[in-house]
């Protein structure tokens, strides 16, 4: 099996997918002539022309809109977000049309919008935002998270066949840090929950980036047993397995890179404490980064994202609880 | 208990200031002892929760002795333990500083679990029955967690006996050493979903004094006898009828021939009975079974057993026997109906002195031998005639004489 970074992966996944079926295309800012602002679609245009691999111009309400109409055609586009954060600009392309078309008039709009997100590189405030939370609280918009790299790419598969318009999370600052084996050709990873690592002290439940962050947080604390959800699909939620992991572990932690307030970890907390209340032998407790635009200077960029550091200390202050 | 004097060696408790689970600051005033020579308060040593008071008022308690425990690792602004309690009612009241009688929300677990304890520790503790104060918590501030909880069970089934000087126990046996630690009484498990808990009901309990005090009385034993129901089967096709009243005819005749088998036992008294009064237990499902008597069922032909059993059976089930009706038998058939069992050892219905059980009739291969003497394999519905016996008032060998009787009178049937 070939080992691929993430960035890799999702390159991959467009790639065999536009081979397998001629209706989709890929539209987004420099994704065609210059390969993407991070190389993801490098390559593409040459192998599939310029109808296929379309060049936009610096309007996300139009690449969105354009989505839609071709979607609702018999089109399968797969449109990218420079920077996730710049997807307020297509905000209501996206919610108010593709969200409630099939609702409204029975259409199905398959689209999938992907959103590099996240930050801890000083990207600044407008580059390194996790704005999954908008999406999941808007219905008819399935919210997708992959941490890694065989995810990203049997989930991008997932996503471009799925009926509705699906958002694809890929965290950007995974892109080439993180590596590992990537089946080839075509597959779809299903859109629920992976346990990343089990245990049964503590359960540490976390998305896209944050995933590595718990997993090297918790490898060795104190000698505990603490398992690891990767949740990869925040709409859907994957209540069983989030609920399960509850019954066994009882103590919960819950990251979110993005700001606190009505992230998708307050969601799973929501539900942990209604429907896994008796399975509880301590408060949930939820790491988050603040409710502040994410800073481009380093450390002050360090003191808000959740550090491995924080993790732990909030394992720890549980465990011991 | 501090010394209030130098000729002081003990004090009464007179009255608690502050309950379990209080907050305490260090000098404030935390209980009033009397002493012969003084009343007086005692300050409290420590700030800190009270976790433990062990001497009640009225109590005496030497100069030294332990009056109470104060956890000083306690939080001053942590609700009180008895304030978590109406939590649960799903409005998020603020915790008041009285506490709240416990809502019917928390339904009847005996268990007890402190309103303190997380819901998977209480949940944990419902099920297993153990009361929670018994477990130590190593959480924080001495809180119980679910691995105490589960640490606490599983030593609980390890508890083996503390190596007795005694011959060894047998590993079902329920004895074990006392340990000088008297445990609490058994709790009773208590209704989880799905389990039903109710009390044994009158007909029930009847019959468990009946079972139990015959059990008492009499040296029971049962002995077995298999009988070949060919002879039976044709007539009993014919008729439309089930073995029953066949085998209840036989059993009179053989009655008859064996008089000692149809008599009462009372004490060291025994009746042998002319009339055969005898029983049928009918079955009436899940409440219980009643034993109807045919009285002087000797009168009766096999086709005359059948109605009569009938009919008590359908008297029984709608609850219309009268009181005669079940008293004065002096030999019992029990027959649980066809559901496959072969052979049973049935308890006798004092004050009678045997009781005969017909389980299934199974289609088997026997060795007949014919009138020449040569023996070959035949399928017979073959049953077993299981019956229980008095041994205070019959030996074995009677037992075995009565059943070979039977059999042949079953085997025989139809021959004149």
């Amino acid at each position: 099996m070939p080992e691929m970074t993430y960035l890799q992966a999702i390159s991959d996944a467009l790639r065999e997918e536009m081979r397998a079926d001629e209706r989709v295309f890929v539209m987004g800012e420099d994704v065609g002539a210059f390969g993407g602002a991070f190389k993801v679609t490098d390559g593409l245009q040459d192998e599939f022309g310029s109808d296929r691999v379309m060049d936009t111009p610096l309007a996300e309400s139009a690449i969105l809109g354009t989505a839609v109409g071709a979607a609702v055609v018999g089109l399968r586009p797969v449109c990218e977000m420079q920077f996730a954060d710049f997807i307020s600009c297509g905000f209501d392309q996206l919610v108010n049309v593709a969200g409630k078309m099939h609702y409204r008039q029975g259409l199905a709009v398959p689209i999938t919008v992907r959103l590099p997100s996240g930050g801890g590189f000083s990207g600044g405030p407008f580059h390194s935002q996790n704005p999954e939370a908008w999406f999941m609280h808007s219905p008819g918009i399935k919210v997708l998270a992959p941490s890694t790299a065989e995810d990203a790419k049997g989930l991008l598969i997932s996503a471009i066949r799925d009926p509705n318009p699906v958002c694809f999370c890929e965290h950007k600052h995974l892109y080439r840090r993180v590596k590992g084996e990537v089946p080839e050709g075509l597959y779809e990873t299903p859109m629920s929950a992976r346990v990343a690592r089990p245990g049964s002290d503590l359960v540490v439940i976390a998305y896209g980036a944050m995933v590595w962050s718990a997993l090297e947080a918790t490898e060795d604390l104190d000698g505990a047993s603490i398992e690891v959800l990767d949740l990869r699909s925040l709409v859907p939620l994957d209540e069983a397995a989030i609920l399960d992991s509850v019954a066994r572990c009882s103590k919960v932690v819950v990251v979110d890179e993005a700001n606190a307030t009505c992230a998708a970890g307050a969601q799973v907390a929501a539900l942990i404490a209604q429907r896994g209340f008796e399975d509880l032998d301590g408060p949930v407790v939820r790491v988050a980064t603040p409710d502040v635009p994410i800073p481009f200077s380093p450390p002050l960029e360090r003191a808000v994202l959740p550090q491995v550091d924080d993790i732990k200390e909030a394992c720890r202050e549980l465990l011991a609880y | 208990m501090p010394q209030m004097g130098v000729s002081v060696a003990e004090g009464t408790v007179v009255a608690w200031h502050k309950r379990v689970g209080d907050w305490v600051n260090a000098d404030e005033p935390l209980v009033e002892i009397s002493t012969d020579k003084v009343d007086t308060e005692v300050p409290s040593p420590a700030s800190g929760r009270v976790l433990e008071i062990l001497a009640d008022v009225e109590q005496t308690v030497a100069v030294g002795g332990l009056l109470a425990r104060i956890g000083t690792d306690a939080v001053a602004g942590d609700p009180h333990p008895d304030e978590h309690l109406n939590g649960d009612s799903g409005d998020a009241s603020p915790p008041s500083t009285q506490p709240e009688p416990a809502p019917s929300g928390q339904r009847g677990e005996t268990a007890k679990a402190h309103s303190h304890h997380s819901p998977v520790v209480q949940r944990i503790a419902r099920k297993e029955g153990i009361d929670l104060d018994r477990v130590s918590g190593t959480g924080r501030g001495g809180r119980v967690r679910k691995q105490d909880v589960l640490a606490f069970i599983e030593q609980r089934s390890a508890e083996p006996s503390n190596g007795s000087s005694q011959a060894p126990l047998h590993s079902d046996s329920p004895y074990r050493e006392d340990t000088g630690e008297r445990p609490a009484p058994a709790q009773p498990p208590v209704a989880g979903s799905g389990e039903q808990v109710e009390r044994l009901s009158r007909m029930r309990r009847s019959i468990a004094e009946h079972m139990l005090h015959s059990l008492q009385v009499a040296a029971h034993c049962t002995s077995v006898s298999e009988a070949d129901m060919s002879a039976i089967e044709t007539e009993r096709e014919l008729l439309g009828l089930s073995y029953l009243p066949f085998i209840a005819r036989c059993v009179i005749d053989a009655l008859q021939a064996h008089p000692s088998l149809n008599a009462t036992l009372d004490g060291e008294q025994l009746t042998r009975h002319r009339d055969v009064n005898l029983g049928i237990a009918v079955s009436l499902g899940e409440d219980g079974l009643i034993v109807p008597v045919i009285h002087r069922a000797q009168e009766l032909s096999h086709q005359g057993l059948a109605t009569r059993i009938g009919e008590l059976a359908e008297r029984a089930r709608s609850g219309r026997l009268s009181p005669d009706e079940v008293h004065g038998g002096t030999f019992t058939i029990t027959n649980p109906g066809s559901f496959g069992t072969l052979m049973s050892t049935p308890i006798i219905n004092q004050p009678q002195v045997a009781i005969l059980d017909l389980e299934a009739v199974v289609k088997r291969p026997v060795v007949v031998t014919d009138g020449a003497g040569r023996d070959s394999l035949a399928i017979r519905p073959m049953s077993y005639l299981c019956l229980s016996w008095d041994h205070r008032a019959l030996d074995g060998a009677l037992a075995a004489q009565f059943l070979g009787t039977l059999r042949r009178r079953i085997e025989r049937w139809g021959d004149v």
